[in-house]
């Protein structure tokens, strides 16, 4: 008896139309039909939100028995039960789909053929199902008058064809967390609303599309028609603006891209993104655009061709390098290139010219974060996948302002921020986060080291760490434990800034979580004490044993789509691909085996170590692909002037950017829709980017530009081709070992990927990379910026990046973006706007040690006293005139973070 | 309902509600600085604030209102009393509201927050001279021995000992039990089992727990739960207390309609007495106001309210049982059904469940509007026949072709089944009909039932919350058809309405869109002969159109 009875509910089935399905717990009747793949029609579920049960048109008949009495219910929010008897087509069933539709259809234009979303239009569609033939009602009240929004650059909104499915205003809440739609009145005269009933343009509206991108009309929709049937092509490919990775379906007609979407089944960004992926493509044919290699003669940069342009290069590096020597010549790698065009460019600094200089834009971002961690765990990419954002019980960002800079990371952060998820977050700004964060701990810039020191001591003081976990798993916890507990609390908590208590709080609080996940991005990185503050984090995951579990871990925020693919590909002067460090004999048998020539065995130089050289003299020719390093790195005078020294410097770019107008050879390069490779996102998921579009003008794929210099250079390469060098890769790559360019899919895989082709989602689950994790004690030390000028510049400037731009602002700054955001702004706090007499939107002067800007101020209590905040994407305003070459001590990251300033209002 | 924005208002809780917050501002700027402080967005405020009459409806911020609920239309007093106030107020400045549960005696307006009604018209001078208070009264009857919801409450402190007695002798399994055994089933009109609700509240895993009362009694011609409010809260309170006792709540609200301005006053009084006994078991109440909207009577629209969230009616499951106010095990139930657990406990559940036919156990408040010779509340044990109620109320005092029992979403009973019908849930049931929250009024021969039926769609779609489609396209819809009938633009088509009545009645989200079809459909098939001409003539003969389910 038990056993059948075991059978029984192992095996629990309901019925669809007189055939048994086995059914699933938890699940909803339309759940359970659409796995069957049983079609029933809906028009406001979207399965990646919650079942709202609307529009009632998913209605099916049930029974709960085989002949029992038979009831209406809507299948998207009615659970599946143990022998329930469903039908899903009926007399009943279809009449009562054709009337609601009918009911619908009496009001709403009835102008299909005109429609944007004709052929792509839910309403279309089930109508069509349903068999409406007309509409019966006599013409009554009606809301075809309604007005459309086209007042944003980018929204479009025509509420005469809305249906009030409310599927915008849930994804402004579910998705994207913003809460800038809603419906005001009620009954049928509800009205879908932005802000407080005013336009897009006037409102908060952030500009995801996710609205846009679920509206089942052309209710909401955006400038670019993004759901017109027009395009013949669609094309999935990868983002390259963040590091999060979002997968992007590209509308092509005629070699022509006509509009963005993102795919409802990437594991990445279910059908969200931000308006940079969605809407800032435009750049791609901007007539700013490189079209045409350019050698500078005369002092002037002329249009030249291809082999001009090459035969120029070759002959340059080659006579160079025999009058200085290979290490007279550097490469600058991009981290938004693929990772074939960055393995290409290491490889040629390294087996084509012979040096290991080479850098990449880590470098100046989470260069310490790849450091710290190795240091710590082994292993310098984030620990764990973003999909433990869902399940884990705490949350820490430090030095990150996710929703700006990583908008669907920072997303599902704050969906569970809002939803209370215990919560610290540690930023000198009052960041979006940070507003609905459990603790806000904003201390001074430059203290991150004192802050986690304090954290360890209250987590130590409260005996909560997890001693399994130290004595099992890892080293140095002695030394480590010994020298927190010696610190003193008042004196760090003057130093940050920060209540003793609430870190108290916070700590005891983080350590307590069953599972706790740690964010970090370049508040962390980006300053003298970087790779330190790596580390204190990884020792904070190690001793509340936060490692290697779903819902754990030290999670890195990649700044740039491919930076860690840049990394992952050996574009750092001491690691080569694979991060194997290249001054053990053994790594270099090991490349000189796989690459055919004897390799250069002595460190490269660093970026900033780059400019010292050619200030010195010793570095003469500089090759950079994809960095507008001019604007983008700190101390922007001294870095000028250092290119300005050098014999010779390349630019490959696809604008002509600050650092473009300083080269000897400008090569036309092709954006990220015009190339095909692959991108490894934040949580080390390698994905396919594929070619929209082919390379405008006369472009060509940087990848392809790297190999036609290789060959004149004498390397025999094959022609760029990602599927081919991935299988090269592939065969350097330790962790790249079973990544092949057929099996990648839409999703991707998170390396390591092993020899059988499967890979990771979680590092470190049994022991480390480096076999134990090692604790690392640093004191807290002021910044040398802060000692040497706070006496004359009394304000800490701190810069960051907004969201509607990205970085230098090369691509967002040419699309409807900069009609949204067209300047930097400084945040003041009001005591010092008072006390400087500074009015909100004035003019300020900010001049540093190193020199000055005017920007706008904003009075704002986003900052505390003493602190201000902007951003550095204008290359009007030139943030970086002012920062300085302060750099972590480990990596020579610079010191963005914490910039001496003082600033007066421009008469 | 937006889980962030329930998590969002809870976190400032019940004394800085978000609701109560957009209730009280009206400038943008204070709107603004409510999204502000709630993290909320802009459009949030105003999207709520936009959903009530009395906020940003286009009956906020009037000086005088007028009822136009069922009763007093039917009663056709409300003419008089518009002229009435036209003599001191504009036009502009008098407003519409849904019932003020003065159905007795009708004639009913508010004029700054205080309800009037019956002859008070006529002594409007002397009111606004604040010379004269409404001279509002009405009959109490038990129509029973020992009355559970009528009997008088002498000593408040020894009202609640009760509790404080049983609390030492028995478990809190063995109390729940009690309520269980008792029968009591939910007196709002969905006769869900109370006992069960509030096990299912006990067992539900939660780290803080609410009680709720729905005293949002908007069904025009209901006002046996303003009765209890206003003469015996404490009956009330204690319900909700022995609630809160037996499934973990330490925080019981109110959630009072606007219109029972009295009934505020009278509860918080009485909440103030309660404060005093400082009884064992720590509990807490908060009296939420409500702005004006009918489906806050819903239970999921009344806790996405008090939220502070657009009151919508949500899905279920998840029921308030598991995820309710703030996303937290709530136990939701109506005045009356609060005000039944002292007798319950006082005289045991077997004496309860003893009453009535063993399905509906206990007794029944009527309201009984002013076509009965002797309007009021009367109190009957369930199983009583219909017309002795009708009897005991003198009769009517006018001639009468129908009642409506059961609010507008009750049914619509034609005088002739006044015999077959009970008080109880299984006859109204039987017959086609529906107990509901058990209001009683007359509908008078001189009523067109064409004019009722267009009475009904408009009260439907004024209240429609909007969110399903066949109630928001659907009441519209069904209001446009009929008033084209008697404008004799366009005659009804008995198939298009069938299939209007069914999509409502099968499709909708909730009872108001749902139940709205059961009156109507009442009139079609009892009173064919008088629609009969409002309809084509090529389908007049299919009148009725419809059977009932």
């Amino acid at each position: 008896m038990a056993r059948s009875e075991d059978q029984k509910s192992s095996q629990q089935v309901a019925f669809i139309d007189g055939q048994p399905y086995a059914i699933e717990a938890g699940e909803t009747i339309l759940q359970f039909a659409r796995r069957l793949n049983k079609h029933i029609p809906t028009l406001c579920d979207d399965p990646r939100m919650e079942a709202y049960g609307s529009c009632r048109v998913c209605s099916v008949d049930v029974a709960l028995t085989v002949d029992g009495p038979r009831k209406v219910v809507a299948s998207c929010h009615t659970p599946i039960a143990e022998g329930m008897h469903i039908e899903t087509e009926n007399s009943r069933i279809q009449k009562l789909r054709r009337n609601i539709v009918e009911l619908v259809l009496t009001d709403h234009p009835l102008d299909c053929l005109t429609c944007e979303v004709s052929g792509n239009c839910e309403l279309q569609d089930v109508a069509a199902e349903v068999g409406i033939r007309q509409v019966r009602y006599a013409e009554g009240e009606n809301h075809l008058h309604y007005p459309k929004d086209t007042s944003h650059p980018y929204m479009r909104s025509d509420l005469s064809k809305c249906i009030n499915c409310y599927r915008c205003v849930r994804a402004c809440d579910e998705i994207q967390g913003e809460l800038v739609l809603s419906v005001a009145g009620r009954g049928f005269d509800s009205r879908i609303i932005k802000g407080m009933d005013t336009s897009f343009d006037d409102s908060p509206c952030v500009s995801c599309g996710a609205c846009a991108q679920t509206c089942p009309t052309a209710a909401i929709s955006d400038k670019f028609f993004s759901k017109s049937v027009e395009a013949t092509d669609k094309v999935r490919t990868v983002c390259s603006y963040c590091g999060v990775g979002c997968n992007l379906e590209v509308s092509v007609k005629n070699n022509e891209i006509l509009s963005i979407r993102a795919p409802n089944d990437a594991e990445v960004n279910a059908g969200h993104t931000c308006l940079k992926g969605r809407y800032a493509w435009r750049f791609y044919n901007h007539s700013d655009r490189l079209t045409q290699p350019l050698i500078r003669k005369n002092n002037q940069l002329i249009e030249a061709t291809w082999d001009e342009a090459y035969d120029f290069i070759a002959d340059k590096l080659i006579s160079i390098k025999k009058q200085y020597g290979a290490d007279a010549i550097a490469g600058i790698s991009s981290a938004r290139c693929t990772n074939e065009e960055n393995y290409l460019m290491q490889k040629l600094m390294r087996v084509a010219i012979g040096t290991n200089n080479i850098d990449s834009c880590a470098r100046v971002c989470h260069s310490p974060t790849a450091y710290g961690m190795q240091q710590s765990f082994g292993t310098g990419a984030a620990t764990n996948s973003i999909k433990d954002i869902k399940i884990t019980d705490f949350i820490m960002v430090i030095g990150a302002n996710p929703t700006a800079a990583h908008p669907v990371t920072g997303a599902k952060i704050k969906q569970r921020l809002m939803k209370g998820c215990p919560s610290i977050v540690i930023d000198p700004v009052k960041t979006e986060v940070a507003k609905y964060a459990t603790y806000h701990l904003q201390l001074r810039p430059g203290t991150n080291v004192a802050v986690l020191n304090m954290m360890a001591y209250y987590i130590i003081e409260a005996d909560l760490v997890d001693q399994n976990f130290i004595n099992s798993r890892t080293e140095g916890w002695q030394d480590y434990e010994s020298a927190i507990r010696a610190l003193d609390m008042d004196e760090l908590s003057n130093i940050c800034g920060v209540d003793k208590h609430l870190v108290r709080e916070a700590a005891i609080a983080y350590a307590k979580a069953p599972t706790a996940m740690s964010f970090h991005g370049l508040g962390v990185t980006e300053h003298s004490q970087g790779s330190r503050t790596v580390m204190s984090i990884a020792d904070l995951a190690m001793m509340t044993g936060n490692i290697g579990r779903p819902g754990v871990g030290v999670n890195p925020l990649r700044g740039q789509n491919n930076v860690q693919g840049a990394a992952d590909m050996g574009c750092q002067p001491h690691q080569g691909a694979g991060y194997l460090p290249i001054d053990d004999p053994k790594n270099q048998a090991y490349y000189q085996k796989k690459y055919g020539v004897e390799l250069p065995t002595n460190i490269g130089y660093k970026i900033p170590q780059m400019y010292q050289a050619a200030q010195e003299g010793k570095l003469k020719a500089l090759w950079i692909m994809g960095e507008d390093v001019a604007q983008s790195d700190p101390n922007h005078h001294y870095v000028v002037d250092s290119l300005q020294k050098l014999e010779f410097l390349v630019v490959q770019e696809i604008f002509f950017s600050e650092t473009a107008k300083l080269a000897d050879v400008v090569l036309p390069g092709a954006s990220f829709l015009e190339k095909s490779g692959t991108f490894t996102n934040g949580e080390r998921r390698i994905q396919a980017v594929r070619a929209a579009v082919s390379p405008i003008g006369n472009t060509k794929v940087d990848g392809q530009i790297v190999i036609d210099v290789m060959n004149r250079l004498g390397v025999t390469q094959p022609d760029y081709d990602p599927a081919g060098l991935l299988e090269e890769i592939s065969q350097v790559v330790p962790f790249f070992a079973g990544v092949k360019w057929a099996e990648l899919g839409d999703n991707g895989k998170q390396w390591p990927v092993l020899e059988d082709g499967s890979d990771t989602d979680i590092l470190h689950t049994e022991t480390f990379k480096r076999g134990l994790g090692k604790f690392h004690y640093f004191d807290w030390e002021e910044s040398n910026e802060i000692k040497s000028n706070s006496t004359s510049f009394p304000f800490i400037l701190t810069t960051s990046r907004n969201l509607e731009h990205y970085n230098a602002g090369t691509m967002t700054r040419r699309t409807g973006n900069k009609d949204i955001v067209n300047e930097d702004i400084l945040l003041i706090h009001p005591d010092d706007a008072h006390r400087k007499q500074i009015n909100n939107h004035a003019t300020v002067r900010i001049f540093s040690a190193r020199g000055e800007v005017k920007l706008k101020a904003e009075i704002s209590d986003k900052v505390k006293p003493g602190i201000l905040y902007t951003t550095f994407h204008f290359p009007d305003d030139m943030v970086n005139a002012v920062t300085s070459s302060e750099a972590d001590r480990e990596t020579l990251c610079p010191e963005y973070k914490v910039v001496s300033v003082d600033l007066e209002q421009v008469a | 309902m937006s889980k962030n924005i329930a998590a969002l208002a809870r976190r400032k809780g019940l004394d800085d509600g978000l609701f109560e917050r957009i209730r009280e501002q009206k400038s943008h700027q204070q709107k603004q600085q409510i999204a502000k402080d709630f993290l909320v967005g802009d459009a949030i405020v105003q999207g709520s604030a936009s959903f009530y009459d009395f906020i940003e409806g286009e009956n906020a911020q009037k000086k005088a209102y007028v009822c136009n609920g069922s009763s007093c239309l039917c009663a056709g007093t409300q003419p008089q009393v518009l002229s009435g106030l036209l003599q001191h107020f504009h036009q502009d400045d008098i407003g519409h509201v849904a019932c003020l549960g003065r159905c007795h005696e009708n004639a009913s307006f508010q004029i700054s927050g205080e309800n009037y009604s019956g002859d008070d018209i006529h002594q409007l001078d002397r009111i606004l001279d604040q010379q004269a208070e409404s001279g509002e009264d009405y009959a109490v009857v038990a129509l029973c021995d020992n009355p559970i919801l009528t009997a008088k409450i002498t000593d408040t402190a020894n009202y609640y000992q009760l509790i404080e007695h049983l609390i030492t002798q028995q478990s809190r399994d063995q109390l729940l039990q009690s309520i269980i055994e008792s029968g009591l089933r939910g007196r709002g009109g969905a006769g869900f089992p109370t006992g069960i609700k509030w096990k299912a509240c006990a067992d539900a895993i939660g780290d803080e727990k609410y009680i709720v009362c729905n005293a949002d009694e908007g069904d025009p011609g209901a006002f046996s739960d303003r009765y209890l409010l206003e003469r015996r809260p404490h009956a009330v309170l204690f319900g909700m207390y022995v609630a809160g006792y037996l499934v973990g709540a330490r925080t019981g609200v109110l959630y009072i309609r606007d219109e029972y301005p009295d009934s505020i006053d009278l509860c918080e009084q009485a909440i103030e007495e309660f404060e005093q006994l400082k009884l064992s078991y720590s509990f807490r109440f908060k009296i939420v106001r409500g702005a004006g909207a009918y489906i806050c009577g819903e239970e999921t629209a009344l806790l996405r309210s008090i939220e502070g969230q657009r009151p919508m009616v949500s899905t279920r499951p998840p029921f308030p049982v598991t995820e309710g106010l703030f996303g937290k095990p709530t136990a939701l139930n109506n005045v009356e059904t609060f005000a039944s657990i002292h007798w319950i406990l006082e005289h045991g559940a077997q004496a309860f469940n003893a009453r009535g036919n063993r399905k509906s156990t206990g007794t029944k408040l009527l309201s009984l509007d002013s076509v009965f010779k002797h309007p009021g509340i009367y109190e009957v044990d369930m199983n009583t026949s219909l017309s002795k109620v009708i009897e005991a109320a003198g009769g009517f005092s006018k001639p009468v072709k129908a009642l409506h029992i059961g609010g507008p979403l009750g049914g619509l009973v034609p005088v002739s089944k006044i015999d077959d019908l009970t008080i109880d849930f299984e006859s109204f049931h039987e017959q086609g009909f529906l107990l509901g929250h058990a209001s009683i009024l007359g509908i008078p021969e001189s009523m067109p039932l064409i004019e009722y039926m267009e009475h009904l769609f408009d009260f439907t779609a004024a209240e429609s919350c909007g969110k399903c489609f066949p109630c928001r396209l659907g009441a519209t819809r069904g209001k446009e058809m009929v008033r084209n009938a008697i404008d004799q633009k366009q005659a009804l088509d008995s198939e298009l309405l069938t299939d209007l009545l069914e999509t409502m009645e099968l499709g909708s989200l909730c009872a108001l869109g749902g139940g709205v079809p059961l009156p109507i459909k009442n009139i079609l098939q009892h009173f064919s002969d008088e629609v009969r001409p409002f309809f084509q003539l090529k389908n007049q003969s299919s009148i009725p159109v419809t059977e009932v389910h």
